[in-house]
Parts: structure tokens; sequence; C-alpha cells
């Protein structure tokens, strides 16, 4: 091997390992064992060099407000707020028995509520008598629904079996929604759909306790 | 969070995620930035320029390269395009693959006689010389040698090839060699001029 060979090997092939050729010449040419010691000794220093150097507080301030500026970034804070809020409280209706007891005692006191009045009340309430069961079907359907979002997992032949149930449950609560409305004094229809909101409430709590298996 | 998260979030417009991604890859940038320009002030200003850019791009990123990568690609277009603007002396990436006569560098002997510079480099003259190095050596040696990346890599943060990667940090290491050896020389005539002054007056 040539001094012009050696520094096209240093070039391609960098400084370490070397070949039995770049050794042999080495040995044998000072010239270049001292360009070759000088090089590795400027590697070996620079490997010294900090490759990482924390950055002045304020940069990142300034970038954020400019970003904040241009609307290229969210500014979660109160969503969160809400979020961590409401977490809280339906993380209570998490578990299966809270969340049908939620809903059974909701319904025993529209229940009570319409049975306590006079006739000419009851008709004055039966309005939308369901309304806050639906509000808290409706809520526990969203927190399904958001972790069926955060969750990744394979869907099993269970949770496909819970998704048709509420399906044919949700097409029940329908019909029976649309007879109480168009015949309210119908007691029938009014017991068919309290039993399927409570079956509703019992799916929703046996989809979440497996973790979210909604749409 | 994993850096993964927090692009997909950041590409959603998350304040956190952009957070996140900074907190993870500034300290490197900021490194980088310092060492190309060598002034904090200068480096401050590309820093934040390098992230506005990269945040307001984020939705374009699809994973084609790492993240650090595109980052650090990012970085070195924001800072040579700072320096071509000043008035540096200033090599373009071409330039720097011209040979060194080209460049108006040192020459180099391989095989001739030369000061070794074993034991005179440190990491204060090293910094300085590579200061002095045109901006496609400077950025390619700080990437290797002292960022660590590999020449793959490199070649996708400055477009180009591998084998021009390779070509360029060689280059910068014997231009740096050079300049040490400059710098070594320089020391030892102020040594003599100082102790012939210190003769001069004990005569």
């Amino acid at each position: 091997m040539q001094c012009r060979e050696l520094d096209v090997f240093f070039e391609q092939e960098g400084l370490a390992p070397l070949s039995a050729a770049a050794r042999q010449h080495l040995s044998e040419c000072h010239a270049c064992k001292h360009f070759f010691d000088d090089l590795t000794g400027i590697v070996a220093v620079a490997h010294q060099l900090p490759a990482e150097v924390e950055p002045p507080a304020h940069i990142w301030t300034s970038i954020r407000t400019e970003l904040v500026r241009e609307g290229a970034i969210r500014e979660f804070s109160s969503e969160r707020e809400t979020a961590l809020w409401w977490q809280s409280f339906t993380e209570l209706f998490r578990n299966r028995g809270w969340a049908t007891a939620a809903v059974a005692m909701v319904m025993i006191l529209v229940a009570f509520l319409l049975g306590s009045k006079p006739r000419e009340q009851v008709l004055q309430v039966q309005e939308d008598p369901y309304a806050s069961t639906v509000t808290a079907l409706s809520q526990q359907e969203h927190d399904l629904a958001n972790m069926q979002l955060a969750s990744t997992g394979e869907i099993s032949a269970v949770d496909t079996s819970l998704r048709q149930n509420l399906q044919q449950v949700d097409e029940f609560i329908a019909d029976c929604e649309r007879r109480v409305r168009e015949v309210p004094s119908d007691e029938v229809a009014r017991e068919y759909l309290t039993n399927a909101y409570q079956q509703k409430a019992q799916l929703l709590s046996v989809m979440m306790d497996r973790g979210g298996s909604l749409n | 969070m994993s850096e993964a998260d927090a692009i997909r979030l950041a590409q959603a417009g998350d304040a956190a995620a952009f957070e996140f991604l900074y907190r993870l890859h500034g300290r490197r940038v900021y490194a980088l930035c310092l060492r190309m320009v060598g002034n904090p002030s200068d480096a401050e200003d590309l820093m934040q320029e390098a992230f506005l850019q990269l945040f307001r791009k984020i939705g374009t990123f699809r994973g084609e390269s790492a993240f650090s990568t595109w980052l650090h690609r990012m970085t070195v277009n924001v800072v040579l395009m700072r320096l071509r603007k000043k008035t540096l002396p200033v090599a373009s990436l071409e330039e720097t693959t011209e040979p060194d006569e080209e460049t108006g560098g040192p020459r180099k002997d391989i095989g001739a006689p030369d000061l070794k510079l074993t034991g005179a480099v440190d990491r204060v003259n090293l910094e300085r010389s590579i200061e002095k190095l045109p901006p496609g050596y400077r950025t390619v040696f700080v990437l290797h040698d002292v960022q660590g990346y590999e020449h793959n890599e490199i070649a996708d943060i400055m477009g180009c090839s591998v084998g021009n990667s390779k070509s360029q940090l060689h280059k910068a290491r014997t231009r740096l060699r050079d300049l040490l050896q400059e710098e070594v020389r320089e020391q030892a005539r102020n040594d003599r001029q100082i102790a012939k002054t210190q003769t001069g007056q004990a005569d």
C-alpha cells in the first residue's frame, strides 16, 4: 500500500478497523503514522465534546408563544379540566353494579314521580319523563366510545355479541319511545321502555368492564 | 408518552406533545446550532427558527426517516441558510467536496514530514479549530464525530450521498489537523518570543 492509497482507505473506511495492508504501511511510514495518530487524537477529543447542551429556558417560551399566535397549537387546559371532572364522575359508574343501580334509581324516581302525582300533573310531566335516564345512558355510551377509541386490542366474539345485543336493545328502545310518544297513556309500552333502558344500562356496564366494545 | 405518540398528537396540534418533542431533542439541536455558529445568541435564534419550522411542517412528517434525522435536516438547512446570508466565508456542500486547493485550504501532503500533534489537542483548541472549518465540513464533522451520527444518517440530513459524507468527514479531519498544527506553531512562536523577551530583560 502506498501513502495515497492509505489516504483513500481512511476516507472510505475510516480510522478503524485497519486492514492488514494499512497496518503494514503504518508500521513502515512514519509520516503516515503521525497523520493517523493525529486524526485518531482529534476524533478522541471530539468524542469528549458534549453532544447535548441545555438551551436557555426562554427559547421554548418564545416558540410556544409564536405557535399559539399562529394557531399551530391548541391549549387543552380548560378541556382537560372538564375531562378530569367528568372522568372522575363517570369512573364511579364504570363498575357494572354502580351503573345499573344508578339507572335503576333514576327509573324508580321517575316511576315514583309519575305515581305520586294526580293524573293531570302526570300528563304534564309525560312530556319527557325518561329524559334523565336517557341522559345517563348517553353519557355512559359516550364514555364507552372514548374507551373504545383508546383501545387498540382485537375485538373478541363476546364483544361482537354484546354489540349486536346493544344494537337490538337500541332498536327496541326506539320502538318503545315512538310508541310512548304516540300514545302517552300506553302503560305496557312504558314498562317495556323502562325494562329496555335497564337492559341497556346492564349491557353498557358489561362492555365497560371488558374495556369498551362499542361500535 | 412515546415519541411516536407525541408526533401523532403534535400533528393534531397538542401543545403538550410539542413541548415533549422539544424537550426530547432540544439539547441536541442547541448543541449543533451552538457549534455551527459559535455564539449563544445566534444559536438561540437558529434553534427557535428550526423548531418553528419543524412544528409548522409536522403535519407533513410521514415517518420515511427517523424524526431526529428530519429535525436535524431542518436545523442544518436553517443554519446553512443563515451562514450563507452572512458575509462569512462560506463553502457550499458542492464546494466542500472539491479538492482542497479549490477551497483555499491548506494542502494535505500525505507521507510528508510534519508537526506531530500528539498531546497538543485539547477540547478548547479543537472547539476553536472547528469554528474555523468551512460550514460543510463543520456540519459533517460535528454530526459524525461529536454527535455520533452514521454516514447514512448524515447523507439523509445533508441531502448527499454516503460517499460524499465520508469524503467530507475525512477532509474535515485533515483540515482540522492543519488548523491545529497552525495553532501549535503559533503557540510555539509565542513561547519563543516570550522566552527571548525574558532573556533580553535578564541580560
